[in-house]
């Protein structure tokens, strides 16, 4: 599959700041989520995608297009969700998401019927004739998202999107989020403070540090990883660890009866509780060890530099 | 995607020609400026002088309705480019009025909530956002300046017969030209007044101090410094230099004192740098992103 997003040695220079330096890479999955603290350059990275911000130096594409060469081709594959408030206070709704689609070219027709459709997916179908202006804050992210998704993008760009919402609405609004993610057409780059908005939505996220790339960690395949990943506690060890070790799986003891197991694909959990039994070990706790993104995103600020976190299920 | 379903689909239809995106603002910001009674009512008071220009033709080259209504002209009056300079320039400042009152809510509008990164999040480019605000002036102009001022030309060229359409083919040049020079004038500045200031009543006020006070501030400059280039702040004296010009007339005919004061080049040079200024203006402010400095 084409990469989504490509960096290849991308500068941002904001009058004399260098506000994104040097990232490389290339994210392919169905949604991508995009972290770091205030300041790291996450929005930066979204107005450069968009165009917005001319790279000092380096390249950036979508879908394969240059944002330096070819902005138009790939703006028509972008839909906008801003963070801050973005809409025409005495337009109705309708009217406005209408006019948005019309300009990503739609035909007038076939705008107005979108926009209708837009704005019942995103639950504000009996408010659509009211202006802009009158919508609560949680009103307007939601006809936010129907101005970015109306002319169907291939990828639709999320700034802070449950930003200022309440936890009802969030959830909405994620729930939204994934709809669109398995209907499969669309890509999402979501850029979020809260983890467990990404952890919620996304397959693949990249965090930023201080304008660098901190860490680009596929959740897919942590989470498959993590599934084989086994902590235990037992009353004694008592030979338990030689056996297990002897079954074929990689295997550490912590003290106190604390291990930790990583499980080949052949081997299957009962074949451990044997195992407790032939050297009476009573197996007094087991859990499924999962890096939460909370882990990952803490390692990531900790570590500095740019590195591949995936624990791929090693010790 | 679908009502009833409430569910999510891409759209992959046909979809407009890019080169025709920018028609698509001229045509929303039109229905929003006509949602306004008294802007619509304003607009219809601007055909005013072409319906009493009209009018005036036809009783000038009709008799019998003279008789009928018995007015007497001593002397036929002429039908010349004095008459359309005159015209042009009655609607050219209610031309000005109109574009003070609707250039900056056209533009103020879409900064005031940001919503200028949703238009250039788009395939839109600032050029095309900018030519589609102006296409809205520039129409609006055109059917109150020199639409008019032709058909009233071609109107009088039927009337009065013996050629006098072709031997006065260079006024209706004169008047296409003249009143083009003026709506970029007024469009591109009122567009970047809008820009700076986005406060839609401040911007209506300082595009008329621009006009009305700064030549008072020219005048002043004129005495104290004891020249005459602060005439060039004055810029209805010096787009009326360089109409006359076109018109092929005496400046001192218009009533306008100071006419000889300044060079004809340098009134030109005035209205091209004040429109590269305007541009200048726009490239500076008219962006989705304001960028840091430091």
């Amino acid at each position: 599959m084409a990469a989504v997003l490509q960096f290849e040695d991308l500068q941002i220079k904001l009058g004399t700041r260098m506000v994104l330096d040097r990232l490389n890479g290339s994210l392919s999955g169905r949604c991508i989520g995009l972290l770091g603290p205030n300041g790291s350059g996450k929005s930066t990275l979204i107005n450069t995608l968009l165009g917005f911000y001319k790279p000092f130096a380096g390249t950036a594409k979508v879908f394969g297009q240059s944002v330096q060469s070819d902005l138009r081709g790939v703006r028509s594959h972008i839909g906008y969700m801003p963070e801050s408030d973005a809409f025409i206070a005495d337009m109705t709704g309708v009217r406005f998401v209408r006019y948005m689609a019309e300009l990503s070219g739609l035909p007038a027709a076939e705008a107005m019927e979108r926009a209708h459709e837009a704005f019942f997916f995103v639950g504000l179908g009996e408010a659509r004739y009211r202006k802009l202006g009158t919508y609560s804050l949680g009103m307007k992210q939601m006809a936010k998202l129907a101005q970015a998704i109306v002319h169907g993008p291939k990828l639709l760009l999320l700034d802070e999107p449950t930003n200022g919402l309440d936890p009802e609405a969030r959830q909405r609004m994620l729930e939204l989020v994934r709809t669109i993610r398995d209907a499969g057409e669309t890509h999402i780059l979501i850029s979020s403070h809260l983890l467990r908005d990404i952890e919620d939505c996304c397959d693949e996220v990249i965090i930023l540090k201080e304008g660098r790339i901190a860490a680009l960690c596929n959740l897919e395949e942590e989470r498959k990883a993590n599934l084989k990943f086994l902590e235990l506690e037992v009353n004694q060890e008592n030979g338990f660890l030689e056996s297990v070790r002897a079954l074929g799986c990689e295997c550490a003891s912590f003290g106190g009866g604390r291990l930790k197991v990583v499980l080949p694909e052949s081997i299957e959990v009962r074949q451990l509780y044997r195992v407790a039994l032939e050297h009476s070990v009573q197996i007094r706790r087991m859990n499924y060890r999962r890096d939460s993104l909370e882990d990952i995103f803490l390692r990531a600020m900790s570590d500095g530099r740019e590195s591949k976190v995936a624990t791929n299920g090693r010790l | 995607m679908a009502v009833y379903r409430r569910s999510y689909s891409a759209y992959k239809a046909a979809v407009t020609p890019r080169w025709s995106r920018f028609t698509v603002l001229a045509r929303y910001g039109f229905s929003t400026l006509f949602e306004s009674r008294p802007f619509t009512a304003y607009a219809v008071i601007c055909l005013v002088p072409f319906l009493g220009a009209l009018v005036f033709i036809y009783v000038v080259h009709n008799a019998s309705v003279q008789a009928l209504l018995n007015v007497r002209f001593g002397r036929p009056p002429l039908i010349d480019n004095s008459f359309f300079l005159a015209f042009l320039g009655i609607e050219a400042w209610m031309g000005f009025l109109l574009t003070a009152w609707a250039a900056p809510g056209m533009i103020s509008k879409d900064f005031a909530n940001h919503s200028i990164q949703l238009y250039l999040s788009r395939p839109l480019s600032r050029a095309e956002y900018l030519a589609g605000k102006i296409a809205v002036l520039a129409t609006l102009l055109s059917f109150i300046t020199w639409i008019p001022a032709l058909l009233l030309f071609e109107i009088q060229a039927e009337l009065q017969g013996g050629g006098w359409g072709w031997q006065n083919l260079w006024l209706a040049g004169a008047i296409l030209l003249a009143a083009t020079l003026w709506i970029a004038l007024i469009s591109l500045l009122s567009m970047a007044i809008a820009v700076w200031v986005r406060w839609r009543i401040a911007a209506t006020a300082l595009m008329i101090g621009v006009f009305f006070l700064l030549p008072g501030f020219g005048e002043v400059m004129n005495v104290i410094l004891r020249t005459h280039w602060g005439k060039l702040l004055n810029f209805p004296y010096v787009i009326s230099l360089i109409w006359a010009h076109l018109f092929r007339l005496p400046v001192q005919e218009l009533g306008m004192t100071g006419f000889n004061q300044v060079p004809l080049w340098s009134a030109w040079a005035c209205l091209l740098a004040l429109c590269a200024f305007s541009l200048w203006g726009l490239n500076l402010r008219l962006k989705a992103r304001e960028v840091e400095r430091g």
